[in-house]
């Protein structure tokens, strides 16, 4: 990583995030309103909501895919909020990973170029045996080493997301957002997938960000905040 | 990877044969080739090219059928260009090959100076084949003809072709001719400015023996240089006579392929063997064979449907010093004229003519011959003071008009090759269009986990680039197989060129990437969001 390993600043620290969306002259939707939140490193959060309270956008903009109307946003102890497309580009590349319910898994790949995919992008660019090295490490750590060479259409459900988990990994980020990783799997899949991410926020001390809509899901999180209009409604820790 | 190296050792194969073997080697030269590009390329660049060549690996047959497309815009515009070079190539040699740069210096004067330029008499009554190959180039030969006795118009003698005198006419075919050339005249018309070639010519029609079979043909007593002369002239067996045979007068024989065809039968190697003339051995050395398609050797055309020798020999056997002729050629066909006129000066100062005499010989070049033929001898005359000028023209124009119909050729060929690679172009850009549609979510990914959009444009552009320079080379090959058939079935001539290649490829390169710009522009632009929620 680029940064120096210190524990002074959360991995997260958000101050009044607002998101308008302007539809039309007259059709505004405030996405979020004056959101404030922190998240220290090592830290399993969940962000809970309705549909439409706005976790999406939050995900986002936290994710570096948008940014916010008003606030600032610190990723890192650095301040994201006013960078360049290129430049969040770099952030997501080197800080976060990301897994998505729909996994989108490239489906002419094979699983281990798929993990493969953040290093082609990365600031240092390693060559072909570096990555396949690294990749086959980030595979191992989700338990799939043996169906490196597999299509995605080869394999299940949980193993598709595992895969995803494992390309989230693959730039050893310290963040990782999830959004409804378990949304496309069956109970007890699902249940796999959010033991991994437990155990990764465990053993690797990496940042977990999770957004859902399952209070059953979300209780896996040490800490659970509940959105509502663009607000957060509750912050509290799972016992 | 070690693991994979291991499991892709060809050890335990057989050692592949012809196309495997030589498709084995095709990859690994492109993967060489492809190695040191990437060695060369920025680490943003090498990204785009792999990322390009991985996903155009995925998709086989949407890559195969793409680059197919503009293959064979690539191999019609190759094809194109090497047919349209080869024929005007082909234009220049047949060109040369009729002789337009040639002059013809014969002994005697047939046609006195200012009066009667040209002959007179009417032309005897022709034998019967209309318009028999070679037309062309014997209407260029054909003076009007002086009746005059010759052994080949003996009535004893049977013919089955027109006589040299009916054909001709006495004075092109060297009869009648005065004993005022000399072999010093030829050598000093060789010294002079603008001439190539001179060959002395002694010219006799024999008959000849070989076996059993006998041919009444032209003898020709020539020079070494004749070969450089006649541009039509190939040899198909053998060799010409040396120096040194020319020096030592030796009885050695070229045949020209009608008098082999005669003397031996169509297709047969005759050197070694041996021809009896004037009862007289002479070895066979070598046989001539036209590859000019406007003359391509006929009974009696005194090129093909003739015998060479040296000159040497001639005098030797005949035990005469004189020549009948010397053929030259100017080194450059604008100057046949120029060259003419010296020639003229020359030879009436050697021969120490004065002003008032008439020339003892007679210069003349294929141009005037052209020019004056079947005019009224006034018009001829007026017609020859204008020679100069005419010739030019006529060369020009002759060449012109060939040139018209080949590039009326190309010009058609090449608007259908435009056209395919047109539709080529079109191809590519629509399946990266399509492309780019149908792989938005893969876009959205590559962005989130941290694309740039020069990545994602990088990507696609080099797809397009990629589909470009594997269509040109393809196109390339295709092209050169196309363009050898079409030698092969149409007989037309090709000149495949580095230079025709290097253009095809170029061609497609660029078409891949002007193909490639819109697609990579949208791809680029796509936000990542959006992206990653379209399905």
């Amino acid at each position: 990583m680029t940064h120096a390993p210190t524990n002074s600043h959360p991995a997260i620290e958000a101050r009044e995030l607002t998101k308008t969306y302007v539809l039309s002259e007259d059709h505004r939707v405030e996405a979020l309103r004056g959101l404030s939140i922190q998240v220290g490193l090592g830290e399993f959060l969940s962000v809970l909501g309705p549909s439409g309270s706005g976790k999406s956008t939050l995900m986002h903009i936290l994710g570096c895919l948008d940014q916010p109307t008003a606030g600032e946003y610190r990723l890192m102890g650095r301040d994201v909020s006013r960078l360049r497309d290129d430049e969040r580009a770099r952030i997501r590349n080197e800080e976060i990973g990301f897994v998505f319910q729909s996994f989108h898994l490239l489906a002419r790949a094979s699983a281990l170029e798929n993990v493969e995919l953040p290093m082609l992008y990365g600031a240092k660019r390693p060559g072909r045996a570096e990555r396949r090295e690294q990749a086959a490490d980030a595979l191992d750590a989700v338990g799939l080493s043996d169906r490196a060479t597999h299509a995605p259409s080869q394999l299940s459900g949980g193993q598709q997301q595992r895969v995803a988990i494992a390309r989230a990994l693959a730039n050893r980020p310290r963040l990782l957002l999830a959004d409804e990783p378990t949304g496309n799997l069956d109970t007890s899949t699902g249940r796999e997938i959010l033991e991994t991410f437990a155990r990764l926020n465990e053993e690797r001390g990496l940042t977990v960000i999770m957004i859902t809509h399952d209070r059953q899901v979300a209780r896996y999180a040490h800490r659970s905040v509940e959105l509502r209009d663009g607000k957060i409604v509750h912050d509290s820790a799972n016992s | 990877m070690t693991e994979n190296a291991g499991a892709r050792q060809p050890d335990r194969r057989p050692a592949p044969r012809g196309i495997p073997a030589a498709r084995d080697a095709l990859f690994a030269a492109v993967a060489g080739l492809w190695a040191r590009l990437m060695a060369e390329l920025s680490a943003e660049r090498r990204t785009a090219a792999e990322t390009a060549l991985q996903s155009l690996r995925r998709y086989p047959l949407r890559t195969g059928l793409t680059l197919l497309g503009l293959a064979f815009g690539v191999a019609a515009l190759m094809a194109t260009i090497s047919l349209g070079r080869g024929a005007q190539t082909a234009i220049g040699q047949q060109v040369r090959a009729a002789g337009l740069n040639v002059i013809e210096i014969s002994a005697g004067n047939y046609r006195t100076r200012g009066e009667r330029p040209i002959g007179g008499v009417e032309a005897p009554a022709r034998h019967g084949r209309v318009v028999p190959p070679g037309v062309l180039e014997r209407l260029w030969q054909r003076v009007e003809p002086v009746a005059l006795a010759h052994p080949e118009n003996d009535p004893m003698e049977k013919h089955d072709h027109p006589t040299a005198a009916e054909r001709l006419g006495d004075s092109a075919a060297g009869l009648g001719a005065a004993a005022t050339l000399t072999r010093d005249d030829a050598e000093a018309i060789a010294r002079l400015d603008g001439v190539a070639h001179a060959a002395s010519g002694v010219h006799e029609s024999v008959r000849a023996f070989a076996g059993d079979r006998r041919w009444f043909t032209r003898l020709h007593g020539t020079d070494i240089d004749l070969v450089e002369i006649r541009r039509s002239f190939s040899l198909r067996h053998g060799r010409f006579f040396s120096a040194r045979e020319l020096r030592r007068a030796s009885q050695v024989a070229v045949l020209g392929s009608v008098a082999r065809d005669r003397l031996f039968g169509p297709e047969v190697d005759p050197v070694g063997e041996t021809i009896t003339i004037w009862n007289q051995p002479f070895e066979v050395i070598g046989v001539v064979v036209s590859t000019n398609w406007m003359n391509p050797g006929a009974p009696g055309d005194d090129e093909f449907d003739a015998i060479y020798t040296p000159f040497t020999t001639v005098h030797r056997l005949l035990n005469v010093t004189n020549l009948n002729s010397i053929t030259v050629t100017a080194a450059s066909s604008g100057e046949v004229t120029q060259v003419a006129d010296r020639i003229t000066e020359l030879l009436r100062e050697r021969h120490g003519i004065g002003d008032a005499q008439a020339d003892d010989f007679t210069v003349s070049t294929q141009a005037s011959a052209v020019l004056s033929k079947g005019l009224h001898p006034k018009v001829a005359e007026t017609l020859a003071g204008n020679i100069p000028n005419l010739e030019r023209t006529t060369l020009r124009q002759l060449a012109a008009t060939l040139e018209r119909s080949s590039r009326t050729m190309s010009a058609l060929l090449l608007s259908i090759a435009l056209v395919s690679l047109l539709v080529g172009a079109i191809g590519i850009s629509n399946v990266m269009l399509l492309s780019v549609r149908e792989r938005i979510r893969e876009i959205g990914l590559r962005m989130a986990v941290g694309a740039k959009t020069t990545d994602v444009g990088g990507q696609f552009l080099a797809e397009s680039v990629l589909v470009g320079a594997a269509g040109g080379l393809l196109g390339v090959v295709l092209g050169t197989i196309a363009a050898f058939v079409i030698e092969g079935s149409f007989g037309l001539a090709v000149d495949i060129s580095f230079a025709a290649a290097l253009i095809a490829f170029l061609v497609a390169l660029l078409t891949g990437i002007i193909a490639g710009v819109s697609p990579a522009r949208r791809a680029a632009r796509f936000d990542p969001i959006v992206a990653l929620g379209s399905e």
